[in-house]
């Protein structure tokens, strides 16, 4: 295989793979934990009943056992019923609600970087405002989220899960994410960075001579490493996302996967893994398909050329 | 920049700033109490005037303390995980210059899906997994820079293959230079420095900040510690400390404190990054 | 400016007659058999029936479920006559079927629940004898059987006659009681709806109750109306609630008192006078002070302390056991030098090793005192003693302390909460078959197992006060534990809140009594 298609070629492999590598890989992770939730829940030494417990939930033959039978479950969209954080409740339930609300978070943030690296593309931005923004994003996300979070209590009170309080919830942590961590300030100097070293190259200054404009001449060269850069960046959201969704207690997936994971709901934790891995999943995909697309765009041969 | 000749990059002044950096971040740990001293309640929330250099906590203990304890917890482990990562992103990058085409289809597969494991999880798991005694900041660098690698490897690698990767390197000997030089000088100092410093800085920085939230994840779980030992204080417990004037607690000053450290910390990122960028 | 707006906001939004209040965390279940935690069985008591509880007022053994009972079978066993239309929150007919299924239920082996395990060894089975009358047997003769009929009923049709309830049923999160409100579980909080029927008629319509937050946060949002109570106050945010017109202390009790578990296994631990040396180290004044803030000449103080395993209005608290409420170093030294210990170099040592004491404290308590560990760390310290310090997680501490495999630590700083039954033979006699079920540190000492024994075979309250008088004042010998004190647990309820009566322990046992006039 050509090269140029292997990238794209691995990623697309990676992305039909991830979906159950990572759940898989966790697994094998939590296994490690001590305990295990059926003694949690009845202790050996308190009741008699732990071994069917584990038995029940496949805990008792080991975890290759214990993911098979997930994966099984899994492929006919029955991820099975929460243990211990909202027992009893269809764990399918509780990701219906939550990928919508991460995927929302992590693309309202998601907006404000693509914002940014529009406007650094095309020096709509100045690039004195860097330093604000490299100022901003001097303070964590968690401290932004704490600081929204007990206005939005104190303010709100009783009504502070209601749809109106929800949404100004998820747009303040949508800002937590973006803004914070240097998340928006490292797209746009990163973004800044990449096209002001491809405007210097010699083929767009020919270019701007002939009377082209520079992003059509630079942006497919730099699209690869733009689309690279947005979904690595990406990734950190969904990773700041955990955090952010926590404190702020939005029904996500990554305050899924905490409290699983806290109270060692292996369902649970494996169910929004699963979830996170399917997004990482289909941003692998896009990006591979971005790449596909540049390249044929690049090598289409122009219209009147003889071969 | 005035003073330096045309065409030079005057790396005195972020050198200093970064040495000054790091400096301030690595050797006050070394002070640092082992547990804080007695509470004074006449000092509770006193100002940096009354309790120098920082101000006073609600008990009257001072900040300088939490600084210094946060500093312990929060260096070490992040100038390792920045050196796993350094060491990783140039591994990376040689490879894409010496290693064959299914060497790089390896490592490419691998990094695609280290990237993609959602990070927070993996480090909560391994938190909780460590034993008591054995719970710190290290391991859950650690396992940050080995999950924070696959992206360095992939951006050191795009900077070897836009050298020309193998090629670059067989004309390089072809002028004579040794192989060494060429991977050592040529490659890593020369060309792949900056970016892998840069991925280094940031992975310090996003172990910084990743302590404070596990931290402070710790905090509103009601668990123990996951990153220091549960008589010590992080920065943490400073922003927590901080944010309350959101409340109309008069604890601004551990805010500005809690800000002013993470803000060293970004400062001596982009300083080091300044310090050794590419002419 | 934060604090204008969120004023502002609060004002702009209205409760309704929707009564929110804070809980210490989410229940971990709505089903009673997997209870773990006071704000299950509090949350459990707004959503299901008890067979029998005891009046808050006159302290009376009353059933809001039976008309009448008898004894039966040579005293072996209970004939209850249920009351007639009563429903469940889904209008079936509630009845002595779903009596029975209760105590099937905690019979059956595959209801993996401790709460069923400990009730096996209380009932033997149950009989429908007609549509509104159960027969319940029970393993032996009891003193007084409807003391034993404290559990609360559940739905037979809901889990359609099989008696082996796991813990993922959806019940657990969605259950169908008989209590004066319907609750439902979300991820946030809990909802609750009142419902109308033959027993129960609950003034308030709704109520929603929510997880707590930093305790400062909890406090204004009370102070704005956002919502309407706290369960439980933190001592240092007293003070601010007390002093506003529009919000009112009340005292739950909990008969709860605080504790440092001494772990006698280990080799310089085991000698009582080791024990009863950190016993006069500790200064119980300045520990109330730095992490409660009771001040020593306070008046009627929210924190009374206690020399063994009873709060002062106990009728088995041993008043001639006085309290240390100060430290004496001297003494403690003293016997310390007669256990054999030695200091070098202001460090105690132990047989020439010196001794770090691995401290724990169960993680939620440092929010009623916060910084408690590290103040018990500091005077131990002071007396010669390295340490270490450690929060405990409320899972390992079901799973590990209680279960006495904490061996790893030396003391362990905890609470416990009792009902009105102040049975404490679980906590010190020595573990075998079911009895020492939560003795931390599996403390084994015949003289406190007999006078144990003695209690349980107490014909009479007179019988059953001298041997735990006994127990207290050995045991404030023997120090197994060093007692700290009671500290009383006191709600915040904004005054529209009116006629909210608190039920030791239970809370909301007359909630139909309650009213809100937002």
């Amino acid at each position: 295989m050509s090269a140029r298609w292997l990238r794209p070629a691995v990623r697309l492999g990676a992305a039909l793979v991830l979906p159950f590598v990572v759940p898989g890989l966790i697994t094998g992770l939590i296994w490690a934990l001590p305990g295990d939730p059926a003694s949690i829940i009845c202790p050996p030494e308190l009741c008699s009943g732990t071994e069917a417990l584990a038995e029940r939930w496949n805990l008792d033959k080991g975890p290759w056992h214990f993911f098979s039978s997930w994966v099984s479950g899994a492929l006919t969209g029955d991820f099975g019923n929460s243990w211990r954080l909202q027992q009893g409740i269809p764990v399918a339930e509780l990701l219906e609600e939550s990928i919508p609300t991460t995927a929302a978070l992590v693309s309202l943030g998601l907006l404000l970087l693509i914002l940014g690296a529009t406007g650094a593309a095309t020096r709509w931005l100045p690039a004195k405002l860097d330093p604000v923004l490299q100022a901003v994003g001097l303070v964590p996300a968690v401290v932004m989220a704490m600081s929204a979070a007990a206005a939005l209590t104190i303010g709100y009170g009783v009504e502070q899960y209601s749809d109106q309080a929800n949404l100004l919830r998820l747009g303040l942590g949508a800002l937590a994410l973006g803004l914070a961590d240097a998340a928006l300030s490292g797209t746009v100097t990163g973004v800044r960075g990449l096209m002001e070293s491809e405007r210097r190259q010699r083929y767009v200054q020919m270019a701007i001579l002939r009377g082209e404009g520079t992003l059509s001449n630079a942006l497919p060269n730099t699209l690869p490493a733009l689309a690279g850069q947005m979904r690595a960046r990406t990734l950190h959201l969904l990773s700041g996302a955990v955090v952010v969704e926590v404190v702020l207690q939005i029904n996500g997936l990554g305050d899924l996967l905490w409290g699983g994971t806290l109270a060692q709901d292996f369902g649970v934790v494996l169910a929004a893994s699963f979830g996170f891995a399917v997004l990482s999943a289909a941003l692998l995909l896009l990006q591979a398909l971005v790449e596909i697309g540049t390249e044929l765009h690049v090598r289409r041969s122009p219209g009147g050329v003889v071969a | 920049m005035p003073g330096a000749p045309a065409g030079r990059v005057n790396r005195v002044l972020p050198a200093s700033l970064a040495a000054a950096g790091l400096a301030l971040l690595l050797v006050p740990g070394f002070f640092a109490p082992e547990f804080l001293s007695e509470p004074d309640m006449a000092n509770a929330f006193a100002g940096p005037g009354a309790v120098p250099p920082f101000g006073a906590d609600q008990r009257g203990r001072p900040l300088l303390e939490y600084a210094t304890q946060g500093a312990w917890v929060i260096a070490l482990p992040s100038l390792v995980a920045a050196l796993v990562v350094m060491a990783l992103s140039t591994v990376g990058g040689l490879i894409a210059c010496a290693g064959g085409r299914h060497v790089q289809t390896v490592v490419q597969i691998i990094s695609e899906i280290l990237g993609a494991l959602p990070r927070l999880v993996v480090i909560l798991v391994v938190a909780l997994v460590l034993p008591r005694d054995g719970r710190g900041l290290l391991p859950i660098a650690l396992t940050w820079a080995f999950l924070s690698a696959p992206g360095a490897i992939d951006e050191a690698s795009a900077v070897a293959a836009r050298l020309g990767g193998s090629r670059f390197v067989e004309a390089l000997r072809a002028h004579g230079f040794s192989r060494p030089r060429i991977y050592l000088v040529h490659l890593v100092a020369f060309n792949l420095r900056p970016v892998v410093v840069r991925q280094g800085v940031e992975t310090f920085m996003q172990v910084t900040f990743l302590e404070i939230a596990l931290s402070y994840l710790a905090v509103v779980s009601n668990q123990s510690s996951f990153t220091h030992a549960d008589s010590v204080q992080s920065w943490a417990n400073l922003l927590d400390l901080g944010y309350k004037v959101v409340l109309g607690v008069h604890s601004g000053h551990a805010l500005a404190l809690g800000l002013g450290l993470v803000a060293l910390v970004a400062v001596t990122a982009v300083a080091v990054t300044h310090a050794v960028r590419a002419r | 400016m934060q604090i204008a707006l969120a004023g502002a906001l609060a004002t702009v939004v209205s409760t309704g007659a929707t009564l929110a209040f804070y809980e210490e965390s989410l229940p971990t279940s709505m089903n009673p058999l997997y209870a773990q935690s006071m704000v299950d069985n509090r949350v459990h008591e707004l959503v299901l029936d008890r067979l029998y509880y005891h009046s808050p007022i006159t302290n009376e053994l009353t059933s809001n479920v039976t008309n009448q009972w008898e004894l039966a079978e040579g005293g072996k066993a209970v004939r209850l006559t249920l009351k007639k239309g009563i429903r469940w929150h889904d209008g079936k007919g509630f009845g002595a079927k779903d009596v029975c299924f209760t105590v099937q239920a905690m019979l059956d082996e595959g209801t993996t629940s401790p709460i069923a395990q400990k009730q096996r060894a209380v009932f033997a089975g149950c009989e429908v004898e007609k549509d509104l009358v159960a027969l319940v047997r029970f393993t032996k003769i009891f003193h007084n059987p409807r003391e034993r009929l404290g559990f609360q009923v559940l739905p037979e049709h809901i889990f359609e006659g099989n008696t082996a309830i796991p813990p993922d049923h959806p019940f657990n999160t969605r259950p169908v009681g008989s209590g004066p409100m319907k609750g439902s579980m979300g991820r946030r909080g809990v909802a609750f709806e009142q419902v109308d029927n033959a027993h129960h008629e609950a003034d308030i319509d709704k109520m929603i109750l929510q997880e707590a937050q930093d305790p400062l946060v909890q406090v204004r949002t009370l102070q704005n109306n956002g919502v309407q109570g706290i369960i439980a106050v933190p001592p240092p945010y007293r003070p601010e609630v007390a002093a506003s017109d529009e919000l009112a202390l009340k005292s739950y009790d909990l008969r709860s008192w605080w504790f440092v578990a001494v772990n006698p296994n280990k080799a310089y631990l085991a000698d009582k006078r080791v024990r009863q040396a950190l016993n006069q180290l500790i200064n119980r004044n300045e520990l109330r002070q730095l992490s409660i803030g009771v001040k020593p000449d306070e008046q009627n103080p929210p924190c009374e302390f206690i020399s063994g395993p009873f709060v002062q209005s106990s009728p088995y608290y041993n008043r001639a056991v006085e309290v240390s409420p100060n430290s004496d170093k001297d003494a403690a030294f003293a016997l310390l030098a007669q256990a054999g210990l030695k200091q070098v170099g202001g460090r105690w040592q132990y047989k020439g090793q010196p001794i770090s004491l691995r401290i724990g404290i169960k993680a939620p308590l440092e929010i009623e005192a916060p910084d408690l560990l590290s103040q018990i760390g500091n005077q131990l310290s002071a007396g010669g003693f390295d340490r270490q310090e450690f929060k405990i997680s409320v899972d390992e501490w079901n799973t590990k302390v209680l279960t006495g495999q904490s061996d790893d630590f030396d003391l362990l700083v905890g609470k416990w909460s009792f009902g009105l039954v102040e049975d404490v033979n679980p906590l010190f006699h020595s573990r075998s078959g079911d009895k020492g079920n939560l003795n931390i540190f599996n403390y084994n000492e015949k003289a406190v197992d007999s006078l144990l024994s003695q209690f349980n075979t107490a014909r009479t309250d007179t019988q059953a006060q001298d041997a735990y008088h006994a127990l207290h004042e050995l045991l404030a010998s023997e120090l197994p534990y060093l007692f700290l004190w009671k500290l009383d647990t006191k709600s915040a309820w904004r005054t529209e809140v009116r006629s909210n009566t608190i039920t030791p322990y239970y809370y909301w046992t007359v909630f139909d009594a309650w009213k809100f006039e937002p």
